[in-house]
């Protein structure tokens, strides 16, 4: 094993995580010292940190991949593009969040998640699969409790037991295979080469116990019912957070792992059919269900399991074409799932919304918030002018691609099923433009004071959308350099 | 000079310079539409000047949009690809004219009149967008862009029901535009680009698409490959075209859109958003699956011709008198479709005429429904007799508008009609696309809207003047309502004088559209 002096190196690799564990701790101190009223102090230091993070991985791109600490973590664009992701995500999430209360707890779960989530990325073992994945999900636990109310609390609850059995899933899992390959490195050849050889029905229950907890951050279909309640009691900033950072942290272990036991298509699972159906299901179930719902954050909790379809259907199928086009998916659901609840939250600080029908008239009083939410709506439909339309385009196209080299008709259904399911969506989704701006104004609205701030960053936002439509070219430019080699 | 982009893009940047402008200065938003709608038509005068027609496409601007690498799949290519020829050169003529009308009758709109004039902006880029694009993924993007700020000037301004028919207007279209999304997908990934030889460059050019040697060999979309991919492919884009036309049985969204809407949106749905189905039609669905058309000839046929009768029949049973003007549109636009299904020169040139034409008289025919309920508030038909003793110049253009769009001769809809029913009549015995019994029948589409027009000018306008509606004044036209009617019935009747005027431009368009068919080996029997 290695040798204590021969880490500095490997830890180099990883400064933007080593600043960030140092970053949790500083915080840890500091809210010892700082007065209540100045919280928002930390908050300066914890998104500085994420600044300074993400540059660093900016500025060492492209990365030669390596393994470091004895091949339990690797270093590649693969990974540096979602750890970009993640910091992005949770640098906005401060942004919208700027609490007074429990200030130090909450942006020290903040960046434990981010940190977390990047080595996640990073990992080729399954033990430190288990450790960071743990790390996301017992912060994500109390981060969904942080309204410190019944509702919240039984969310965090649900949450909780049902994460818990996830994880037990996926370490029952991971010793069966430890059992079958004899290693728990999924990108070695030992692994690869024992799961060839050996025939056994075992390969298939221990991969399908390690996919199922990852459906669970993923909030697919079937492990999908902790979502609703968890995104309707939490607050707002947190549900956001938690939209994006573990959803996606899941996604892309789960294009590893499934690139992994997919063993260059000569696994006895059938990994795209298997991930093609859950994608259907999970479009299918989230847009069903969001029909019925009249509470704006159970509304969007629904959509956001079948964006996790729409998210799956690039894995489906197992060719870079369509895992680049999940990446671009990628990016644009961390925006214009920002956007959609940042606008929420701007709304909700001013009052409670439970239900979409307080909504109405609100776009005459608040109109900047009232059109970013309408943007983030369209996004999330898949309409131009927004990158929302882009990444379902290239999406699609890689569906298109994958049928036509594969012949495998589950393509073909999945490409049609996911269009059609854009109809479905787009009435709910409509829903809350409808109040928003073709409902009356109710007597007695006073009008809605929102920050400069607030309105600044939703513009910003905006123009992030919309400018990855315009001009798709340079993003999917820095994906397509990403190699995908296990 | 970029005279399309020019078109296009002054309304979309005015759109978003109206929104700096402070609401409370309410009587800037007309005039600085107006003044957009007054350069567009300098614009467009300027290019009629320089159009040659029987040239082919013209105005041509081309610049790299999208272009990135799908890996093993080649490349992927889309283009700011924008050029007008016979078929949309009358049609963006007809958006600027119309546009400009539709800014005049919303003159008097009274809440929020910065989102309304801004939403029409956009919405005026977006309808001359489709017009000229060329690049099918930039077509698609206005396409739709065309849909959320109709959605909201159904919902916000329109009638009682305007939620429902909104959303259904919507749903409908999005439904339709799902289905030419699929079919885009396909096509784009079974094409490749021949201007650089060596490499896989999947393209969205449409006129790369309208040549098979383009098509990827094996392609699921390739014309030498046996399945029925090719047909099915048809067949939606088809659909998805015919939804928005709409042609029965697609059509039940038009009635609700165009009753609730305000004026000057059921003029700009009539006149513009419906030629954009058969536009489609004509440029994507037929070109680019020419065996898919022969196909399905009869079928496209003979949906035209079920859209004349049962629309003629609906429009017959209506007791609003804007349901009769939509259900006569169904009508209408069946006879579209015929000409189309035709595949004779005579016909596609009457179908282009007879869109320019149905453009120019529906919309008269909505300002003439909105003029009334402007005044009582009221559309029913059976609520009035004897109109024209008290509003006799207003009489005067409702007879105007009635007799163009029943077809009679001297006016723009007779001379669609009769080169629709040449070419409909002349494909029996020239390709034998389109059975003889069909244009037969739709005849009796024509009789059909002679009866419920002069039924309608015999309930409303003729016998003792009695109005079963509250009122204030039952003021004739005013002055600004005659600048709107005015210059439309000009155009109506000199397009039914001149047809030359026009068909100066159809006509290539048709003869090339027919001849490509002919050098395709298509035609069944030359």
């Amino acid at each position: 094993m290695n040798q204590p002096v021969s880490m500095i190196p490997d830890l180099l690799q990883i400064i933007p995580e080593v600043l960030l564990a140092g970053s949790v701790c500083l915080t840890l101190l500091l809210g010892l010292f700082v007065k209540k009223n100045r919280s928002v102090l930390l908050a300066v230091v914890a998104a500085t940190v994420f600044i300074v993070a993400g540059i660093y991985i900016l500025t060492s791109w492209p990365h030669k991949p390596e393994e470091i600490f004895a091949g339990t973590l690797r270093v590649d664009d693969f990974s540096a593009f979602f750890r970009v992701l993640f910091l992005a995500g949770g640098l906005l999430t401060l942004f919208i969040s700027l609490q007074k209360e429990n200030a130090t707890e909450y942006v020290i779960l903040i960046q434990a998640i981010v940190l977390g989530a990047c080595l996640l990325s990073m990992s080729m073992h399954f033990a430190t699969v288990l450790v960071s994945l743990e790390l996301v999900s017992l912060c994500s636990y109390i981060l969904a409790g942080f309204a410190f109310n019944k509702p919240s609390s039984e969310g965090s609850m649900k949450y909780f037991l049902m994460g818990t059995v996830a994880t037990a899933c996926l370490v029952y899992g991971i010793s069966l295979i430890y059992g079958i390959s004899g290693t728990l490195n999924f990108s070695s050849s030992q692994f690869v080469d024992a799961l060839m050889q050996s025939k056994s029905v075992m390969i298939a229950v221990a991969a399908l116990l390690i996919l199922a907890a990852l459906l669970f951050k993923l909030a697919a279909v079937p492990f999908h019912l902790w979502a609703p309640d968890v995104y309707q009691s939490a607050p707002t900033p947190v549900v956001a957070f938690l939209s994006v950072v573990p959803k996606l942290a899941g996604l892309a272990l789960l294009i590893k792992i499934v690139l992994a036991f997919n063993l260059f298509g000569r696994a006895t699972v059938d990994w795209r059919m298997l991930v093609a159906g859950i994608s259907i299901v999970s479009i299918l179930a989230g847009n069903l269900s969001a029909l019925a719902q009249t509470n704006p954050k159970r509304m969007l909790a629904y959509s956001s399991i079948a964006q996790a379809g729409f998210l799956l259907a690039g894995v489906a199928t197992l060719d870079p074409t369509g895992i680049q086009a999940a990446l671009f998916y990628a990016v644009v659901f961390l925006l214009m799932n920002l956007l959609a609840f940042t606008a929420l939250h701007l709304f909700e600080k001013w009052k409670s919304l439970p239900a979409m029908a307080d909504f109405a008239g609100l776009g005459r009083v608040a109109f900047i918030p009232a059109f970013a939410l309408t943007m983030a709506l369209v996004a999330l439909t898949g309409l131009p002018p927004t990158a929302g339309f882009t990444a379902k385009l290239f999406l699609f196209s890689s569906l298109w691609a994958s049928w036509s080299d594969s012949g495998s008709t589950i393509m073909l259904i999945l490409f049609i099923a996911g269009l059609l399911n854009t109809v479905i969506a787009l009435y709910f989704y409509l829903k809350i433009p409808y109040y928003l701006f073709l409902k009356e104004t109710p007597p007695g609205t006073a009008s809605i004071k929102i920050s400069i701030t607030g309105n600044f960053l939703l513009l910003i936002l905006v123009i992030a959308v919309t400018w990855l439509f315009l001009n798709p070219g340079l993003l999917m430019g820095w994906i397509n350099r990403i190699t995908f080699v296990l | 000079m970029p005279y399309l982009s020019l078109l296009i893009f002054i309304p979309v940047a005015a759109a978003l310079a109206t929104l700096l402008i402070p609401a409370r200065y309410t009587r800037a938003f007309p005039w600085i539409t107006l003044g957009v709608n007054m350069l567009q038509l300098i614009i467009f005068i300027a290019m009629t000047l320089h159009f040659s027609s029987g040239e082919g496409l013209q105005f041509a601007e081309q610049h790299a949009w999208i272009s990135l690498s799908l890996n093993t799949w080649g490349e992927l290519q889309a283009e700011y690809l924008v050029a007008v020829d016979g078929l949309s050169f009358p049609l963006v003529g007809l958006s600027v004219l119309i546009m400009l009308i539709a800014t005049i009758s919303s003159w008097n709109v009274s809440r929020s009149r910065k989102g309304y004039f801004a939403l029409l902006l956009i919405l005026n880029g977006a309808i001359i967008g489709s017009f000229c694009a060329l690049d099918f993924l930039l077509f698609y993007v206005f396409f739709e862009f065309m849909l959320l700020p109709m959605y909201f000037l159904i919902g916000i301004w329109g009638g009682p029901k305007r939620e429902y028919a909104s959303i259904k207007f919507f749903l409908y279209t999005l439904l339709g535009s799902i289905l030419i999304l699929i079919v885009m997908i396909g096509l784009y990934l079974s094409v490749q680009s021949p201007e650089r030889a060596n490499e896989v460059v999947h393209t969205f050019n449409v006129l790369h698409m309208q040549h098979l040697e383009n098509f990827i060999p094996g392609s699921w979309l390739d014309a030498t490959s046996t399945g029925t991919w090719r047909l099915w492919a048809f067949a939606l884009l088809f659909v998805g075209f015919a939804i928005k036309l709409p042609a029965v049985p697609f059509h039940t969204w038009l009635p609700d859109a165009h009753v609730e809407a305000p004026t000057a949106i059921s003029v700009i749905l009539a006149a513009l958003l419906l030629k954009i189905g058969g536009y489609g039609i004509l440029r994507f669905v037929y070109p680019v699956f020419p065996d898919g058309a022969v196909y399905f000839s009869d079928w496209v046929a003979g949906i035209g011709v079920v859209s004349i009768i049962y629309g003629a029949l609906n429009a017959l049973a209506s007791k609003d008198l804007k349901r009769l003007i939509a259900y006569s549109s169904v009508s209408h636009m069946g006879f579209v479709l015929l000409g189309i299904a035709s595949a004779t020169t005579e016909g596609v040139a009457g179908a282009i005429y007879q869109m320019v034409s149905h453009g120019i008289i529906s919309a008269m025919l909505f300002l003439i429904a909105g003029v009334l309920y402007d005044r009582t508030h009221d559309r029913l038909i059976e609520n009035y007799s004897g109109l024209a003793s008290h509003m006799k110049h207003y009489t005067a253009f409702v007879l105007i508008a009635f007799f163009a769009s029943l077809g009679l001769p001297g006016f723009a809809g007779f001379i669609g009609e009769v080169l629709i029913f040449f070419g409909a009549f002349q494909s029996h015995s020239y390709n034998n696309l389109v059975p003889l019994w069909m244009p037969v029948v739709a005849t009796l589409g024509l009789l059909l809207g002679a009866a419920y027009y002069l039924w309608t000018i015999q309930r409303m306008f003729f016998g003792t003047f009695a109005v079963r509606a509250s009122y204030a004044e039952l003021n004739d036209l005013t002055a600004r309502e005659y600048a709107m009617l005015l210059p439309l019935a000009v155009a109506a009747l000199l397009f039914g004088i001149l047809p030359q005027l026009l068909l100066d431009f159809i006509n290539p368009f048709a003869e090339t559209f027919t001849g490509t068919w002919f050098s395709l080996g298509i035609n069944t029997n030359p």
